[in-house]
């Protein structure tokens, strides 16, 4: 349908418009709070930080969809085996300094998460690789299940100690601008998100076999036609992502006190990243992880602290009502195209 | 072909699933291997054991249910640990009774895995296929109030580890339930403590921040009231979430203006909202509630972080700096040296009211003659619970228990402690001015 030149023009000033009025909103409710710049800062520097931890989990969640079509809800125990399996090599005698004690634990614990994740490719998933996505879905949602319920036996329900990168004792290096508190494990956090996303964008676009991954998410018959083999590039993707998962549990772990429990929140708010991302892109998967951190902190910081969770999930809900396709998504919904791509 | 892989697959998951459900009840193997010994070796072990070389009677069972698993697993893990060191003394000493009869104690061990259908579900099997003559279970309120009706309907005596009024009062009649005790603080006492030091101190005006759960959300209902009842202005409340490393709820810590904050969380978020708090607000003075008596809550932030916060604890945490002529010095000293002898961890409170719960059950079960029936035994150890009691230094109080109170524990029982050197230790109204 043509749409009239009025339509045309309000529909191009809608998003510019929503996103005027949540600002008057929020700085009218701050007003009310008697919030000034600082409080601000503060709220955009911490909802960074988060963010940019929900960005990496979300490019997990991203990189398995684009090549098989499912949403691997078993991100989340990536993330949390990342975070205990580094704070368990830390914790084992190593005759090194305490910073390559630090970079060994955090190396071993990628590669065990990484093995993990291939495993969990191989034994779950390649089995049932010609069934629906649904039943695909379902499977990552048991292996998620089962996999806490292993960390919950080996590790115990106690919570744990990951050093600061910087200072490599718990407590972290703090700068204080202007009454703003930044962390230093924010500056780690950021850094090491921009140098996995521009390594995935290097991946994606100039080698032969981020293209043929890239192939598999576009046309899986067709990639099959050309002599991709899928099944590798399946496992190339878990594998992927199990390491995203470990990279962003690791970062992230000096900041909580890592237990056996942590992956179902950070593997929910990575899925929500991912979805107002567009689930196909994983720039838009950072766009979305950091615009989700500065939402829910901000909205929950002017309103009530207690909602931070609810405004993170109502923005799922609004993002699939309103923009299916994700902030970055091309008009066809992520969740149309990949059931018609396996139809 | 495709089928068979699929079912292959799914067998494998359930064998998986199959396997963990497993290894649960392997934990507490120790009931199902204890009853077939106790009869052969008890009669033969007896008469050596004990020195007046008392009767032997018939084996009296204690079902005792902590959260081992689960949410309530931090608090559930030191109860369990206290029976299972309790369970070795009390199999080869038993108790004797009043008429000179031996009987072994067994302690048949289950997990309510902080789930109330879970904790109804072995409470039943305790109670008709073990045939126990009392009941101890229940780490959190939830759960424990899901056994209230299950323990009252099967006339069982049955004693809750934790702490909501509720459990032992009906909180609409405020009649005290017939066969129901319990053997920790209340939020509200922990409350009371807070708006004593704080009104000590000079302060009127606080923040509250808590941890969104049960837990939390109770500290805040009973802080509003007993600061109210002081005098106290909460200037400023908010919840943050559990697993949360961002926390916009201090903004406003900040733009209130109060003069300390009232945190009420359990570890290890106690330790991260700390963390937090610290960071932001280096001067602000911060309080706690009981919910932090543990060590792991000042090691999870570091002791610089913790050095001179205060909240209200249970004797055991300061048993060494407790003044000498305490009630309950000796007994806290002894169980916090034992616990740390048998687990090599630290003692904490937890572990304190289940040794409460289950040494109530086992003194009550003393007063039993030989040869009742089951019926008869399990109504007596109630009432020997609730007129027996008077005066007895447990773990958590002083105890004295009657028909109008199950619990009897006022906040005088709770003591104000300070982390110094990253310690608990005993900080006496008399200090606080200072």
């Amino acid at each position: 349908m043509k749409l009239s030149a009025t339509e045309n023009r309000w529909k191009s000033l809608r998003m510019p418009a929503i996103a005027l009025a949540l600002i008057a909103v929020i700085l009218y409710l701050g007003a009310q709070k008697n919030f000034g710049p600082v409080q601000y800062a503060q709220f955009i520097a911490d909802g960074l930080r988060g963010g940019a931890i929900y960005a990496m989990i979300a490019m997990g969640f991203v990189i398995v969809y684009n090549v098989t079509g499912v949403i691997n809800f078993a991100q989340g125990a990536f993330v949390m085996l990342g975070a205990m399996l580094a704070v368990t090599f830390h914790e084992m005698e190593m005759p090194f300094s305490p910073a390559l004690r630090l970079i060994v634990s955090v190396i071993l614990s990628i590669a065990a998460t990484t093995l993990i994740g291939v495993l969990v490719e191989r034994l779950t998933i390649h089995p049932a690789r010609f069934s629906s996505p649904l039943t695909l879905i379902i499977i990552t949602v048991g292996v998620f299940i089962t996999i806490q319920g292993l960390a919950l036996l080996v590790w115990g329900p106690d919570a744990h100690i990951f050093p600061s990168f910087t200072t490599l004792e718990m407590a972290d290096k703090v700068f204080r601008v202007n009454g703003v508190v930044i962390k230093a494990q924010g500056f780690w956090i950021w850094g090491i998100t921009a140098i996995v996303l521009i390594w995935l964008a290097f991946f994606f676009e100039k080698t032969l076999l981020g293209k043929a991954m890239r192939a598999c998410a576009v046309n899986q018959r067709a990639a099959r036609l050309v002599g991709i083999r899928f099944d590798r590039m399946s496992l190339l993707a878990f594998a992927m992502a199990s390491a995203l998962g470990a990279i962003s549990g690791i970062i992230i772990a000096p900041l909580l006190r890592p237990s056996f429990d942590i992956g179902l929140n950070l593997g929910l708010k990575g899925f929500v990243a991912a979805i107002i991302g567009g689930l196909v892109n994983p720039v838009g998967a950072v766009l979305g992880g950091l615009m989700l951190g500065l939402l829910e902190n901000i909205s929950a910081g002017v309103t009530k602290a207690g909602m931070r969770d609810i405004y993170a999930y109502s923005l799922l809900i609004l993002t699939l009502l309103f923009r299916p396709q994700g902030l970055l998504g091309a008009k066809k919904t992520a969740v149309e195209t990949g059931g018609e791509s396996r139809a | 072909m495709n089928k068979n892989r699929l079912f292959v697959t799914f067998c494998g998951v359930v064998l998986v699933a199959l396997l963990l459900a497993a290894c649960q009840p392997a934990a507490t193997e120790a009931p199902t291997a204890a009853p077939t010994e106790a009869p052969t070796e008890a009669p033969t072990e007896a008469p050596t054991a004990a020195p007046t070389e008392a009767p032997v009677g018939e084996t009296y069972k204690i079902g005792f249910a902590p959260a081992i698993t689960g949410p309530g697993a931090s608090l559930g893990d030191p109860e369990h640990q206290t029976g299972k060191m309790l369970a070795e003394k009390l199999m080869t000493e038993g108790v004797v009774g009043p008429d000179g009869v031996m009987h072994p104690v067994e302690i048949i061990i289950y997990d309510t895995e902080t789930n109330p259908d879970a904790a109804v579900s072995v409470v039943r099997k305790m109670i008709e296929e073990d045939k126990v003559q009392v009941v101890v279970a229940g780490t959190t309120s939830g759960v424990s109030m899901a056994i209230v009706p299950i323990a009252t309907e099967a006339g069982v005596a049955y004693i809750s580890m934790a702490s909501a009024g509720a459990i032992v009062n009906d909180p609409e009649t405020g009649a005290v339930r017939e066969w129901v005790f319990k053997t920790a603080q209340d939020n509200y006492a922990s409350a009371k403590w807070q708006a004593d030091y704080i009104t000590a101190m000079g302060w009127t005006s606080v923040c509250h921040i808590y941890q969104n759960s049960g837990y939390g959300n109770d500290t805040f209902k009973q802080a509003t009231t007993a600061f109210g009842e002081a005098g106290i202005t909460i200037a400023y409340s908010a919840a943050f979430e559990s697993a949360a490393t961002e926390f916009p709820a201090l903004a406003e810590v900040g733009t209130s203006g109060c003069q300390a904050v009232v945190v009420g969380a359990i570890p290890p978020a106690s330790s991260t909202v700390s963390v937090a708090i610290r960071e932001q607000y280096p001067d602000i003075p911060i309080i706690h509630g009981h919910g932090t008596c543990n060590q792991d809550h000042i090691d999870l932030m570091g002791s610089d972080v913790a050095e001179g916060m205060v909240s209200p604890c249970g004797k055991v945490m300061v048993a060494d700096t407790l003044p000498d002529d305490d009630p309950q010095k000796e007994i806290v000293t002894q169980y916090a040296a034992d616990y740390t002898a048998f687990t090599g961890k630290p003692v904490n409170t937890f572990g304190g009211h289940g040794w409460d719960a289950l040494m109530l059950a086992v003194n009550a079960l003393a007063t039993l003659p030989d040869g009742q029936d089951l019926a008869t035994q399990r109504a007596g150890v109630r009432d020997a619970i609730e007129n027996g009691v008077t005066g007895w230094p447990g773990i958590s109080g002083v105890y004295n228990l009657s028909a109008e109170d199950h619990f009897s524990l006022d906040y005088l029982s709770l003591v104000f402690v300070k982390v110094v050197d990253g310690k608990w230790v005993y900080y006496p109204q008399e200090e606080w001015a200072k």
